[in-house]
């Protein structure tokens, strides 16, 4: 395991027969990911391409093994859909669903202090460990079993970093989105916590965007603790003052927030910045 | 979504916060008509979403009712701040004591709400908390249980508040807790809060900004954001399901998702090009959101002679690659203009493979990376 799941985690998929829920999880099974069983209220006792549907998380948990789940349910609904997975005693749950309430984000934070559990997301493209398993919507073509994490803030920006890679013959260990949401279950600190003890990773690629402080904290964490390299990028270096760029968390509100500011905090920590996408697999090939 | 001033003050209102006496106007002659039926001295406030107000000449004093007429038509139609005045908020002047800060908002590294107090208000707070930390007492709330009273009198009593000041203050911040929670806000904000001279509290000012993902619980707020949004262009991608921001350079730039979209911008000025707008259709796309994305890039280009190329980007993970080209071409044949644009579909195999094939035919420069894209987009730009 690298970190968080591998080719044995059970899945469970809450939301597993709606729209988005269906279509994705087609295309996990495709990946090769153990998905065990699927909730969706009202509709308990159907099956989703031979995956087990039932009406809540406990009646799955009592009939099979499920080491983690992802929500795919609508927005409205995430909050008690991810207290349910952590009453459930689910050690491990995967948010995708975007445009998720900031009260209900802080909820479901508070909700999990204190528990044995972790998540990502909301607001997130998931975790893909190549060739084993895929827990969201990361591409598999995009990636390749290898030894560098890819950490990153974005969706689609995850994906094209990692072919970037990819097409460079650089494999990764974990590709990871955190979420693009200010409220976010694990931060990159978390992140790189747990990749500091994972064997199989030799380097670490950021991929960090304009907003909120987690960059800075996880420069900090870097220079202070972590003994593996990391290249970064930083999207929205250019981006104006006082506009959201996305519905999200990219904002840059006075001096809090800014590329420079997250740079500069990089920088310090010995850690590489590329300035161009296309920088990030050369500048990983100089240190690691 | 942010607020008017008087839009946070009848929510105050409706919390028991009490807020002066105000009449709401769009005319000199109102701005008067409210003067005399308020029968005080008066304010007069520019209602605008943003900015000082008071040091750019938005709020004024007036004795009587002929002056408050006059200082109004002096205000309504001005720009403060980059923001043009259409309404007043003419309220009673108060006979100020003394003024605090009170304010609730989120703390993005702990994931909670924080209830922020200080005995200097009136002011920016960041500027007290630069100045006059030792001034602002601040804890966070647990947001399953919300703010408790007894926190709340902490609070109060640590900027030294005593007596029935103590108390009054500890039950405005309870109350403000719930605007804060029952309107879905990130920020519920009194700056002031006037203390009077005959010893009550009063809202002098309100701020409050409502969270963009909890609009469909509040419909009064939600068609009130899109009419709100004054660049026609952002507001034309509000409707169509985008994210549009105005930059000023030649380079017309959309793709899936904000992240990948900024990256773009980025890479693009750091190899000498220049974008012209920031467009991000959001991820799981479908034919008319795509359709919609494009369309008004291609709009812009045709009413903006500056554009002189459109780069698109889509990084295919669920969206299906048919409706992604089809909504391309579709918008390219609805619109008619001759900037040329150039496209990159990547994505999941067999998604960016497919997507090609339909796209391959058609009026697009196709590139097949994000390098060669934006080359090809910067080399065009500068014919």
């Amino acid at each position: 395991m690298a970190i968080f799941v591998d080719k044995d985690t059970n899945v469970l998929v809450q939301g597993i027969t709606g729209k988005f829920g269906a279509l994705q999880t087609k295309l996990m099974l495709d990946c090769g990911t153990k998905i065990v069983a699927g909730v969706t209220p009202g509709k308990g006792g159907q099956t989703q391409f031979d995956v087990p549907v039932y009406d809540s998380v406990q009646q799955a948990v009592n009939k099979h093994r499920v080491d983690a789940s992802v929500i795919y349910v609508p927005a409205p609904f995430v909050q008690d859909a991810a207290f349910e997975a952590m009453d459930a005693e689910i050690k491990f749950t995967v948010i995708i669903t975007d445009w998720v309430p900031l009260h209900s984000e802080m909820k479901i934070k508070a909700y999990a202090k204190g528990r044995d559990t972790r998540y990502i997301g909301p607001n997130t493209p998931g975790i893909m460990v190549p060739a084993q398993t895929s827990l969201g919507m990361i591409s598999p073509s995009a990636v390749m079993p290898g030894s560098v994490a890819v950490i990153s803030r974005s969706g689609t920006l995850t994906d094209e970093v990692a072919s970037q890679l990819s097409e460079q013959g650089i494999g990764q260990s974990v590709v990871i989105g955190l979420g693009g949401d200010p409220i976010i279950g694990s931060r990159m600190i978390d992140i790189l916590k747990l990749l500091k003890e994972d064997g199989q990773t030799k380097g670490v690629v950021i991929v960090g965007e304009i907003g909120g402080t987690m960059e800075e904290e996880a420069a900090q964490y870097i220079e202070a603790q972590f003994n593996k390299p990391v290249v970064a990028f930083v999207a929205g270096r250019t981006a104006p003052r006082g506009k959201v760029m996305g519905h999200a968390g990219a904002i840059i509100m006075g001096e809090r927030g800014t590329a420079e500011s997250k740079i500069n905090a990089f920088e310090s920590a010995g850690v590489s910045v590329a300035k161009t996408l296309w920088e990030i697999p050369s500048l990983l090939r100089k240190v690691v | 979504m942010r607020l008017y001033e008087y839009e946070g003050k009848e929510i105050f209102k409706k919390f028991d916060i009490p807020i002066p006496q105000g009449i709401l106007v769009k005319t000199g002659e109102e701005a008067r008509q409210a003067a005399i039926e308020l029968g005080k001295d008066v304010v007069v406030k520019a209602q605008i979403l943003g900015g000082r107000r008071g040091k750019a000449g938005g709020i004024k004093f007036a004795r009587t009712p002929d002056e408050a007429g006059k200082i109004a038509q002096g205000i309504l139609g001005m720009e403060l701040e980059g923001y043009k005045v259409n309404s007043l908020l003419v309220e009673e002047k108060l006979n100020i004591a003394n003024e605090l800060y009170m304010g609730i908002t989120v703390d993005g590294e702990n994931g909670a709400p924080v209830a922020m107090v200080s005995a200097e208000g009136g002011v920016e707070i960041e500027e007290v908390a630069k100045r006059n930390p030792e001034k602002i007492a601040s804890g966070l709330i647990n947001p399953l249980y919300g703010i408790r009273t007894y926190e709340a009198i902490n609070l109060v009593r640590q900027i030294g508040l005593t007596e029935r000041t103590l108390t009054s203050a500890s039950r405005v911040l309870c109350q403000l807790y719930q605007v804060f929670v029952l309107n879905d806000a990130r920020i519920a904000e009194i700056n002031p809060l006037a203390i009077t001279n005959e010893g009550n509290m009063v809202a002098a000012d309100s701020r409050c900004e409502i969270d963009d993902n909890s609009l469909f619980k509040h419909p009064e707020y939600k068609d009130l954001r899109i009419q709100r949004i004054e660049n026609p262009w952002e507001r034309e991608g509000v409707e169509g399901g985008v994210n549009y921001v105005d930059l000023e350079g030649n380079i017309a730039v959309m793709a899936n998702g904000a992240g990948l979209t900024m990256s773009l911008l980025d890479t693009i000025k750091a190899n000498g090009g220049s974008p012209a707008c920031f467009l991000d259709t959001g991820g799981g796309l479908s034919r008319e959101r795509m359709k919609n994305g494009v369309g008004l890039l291609l709009r812009k280009a045709r009413a903006d002679q500056r554009i002189k190329v459109v780069l698109l980007m889509v990084r295919m993970m669920i969206s299906p690659p048919d409706a992604v080209a089809e909504g391309i071409m579709e918008a390219i044949e609805e619109v008619q203009v001759k900037t040329p644009v150039v496209a990159v579909m990547r994505g999941r195999t067999p998604y960016q493979e497919r997507a090609r094939e339909l796209l391959e035919n058609s009026a697009v420069i196709l590139c097949p990376g994000v390098e060669e894209g934006i080359r090809e987009a910067i080399k065009i730009a500068k014919e």
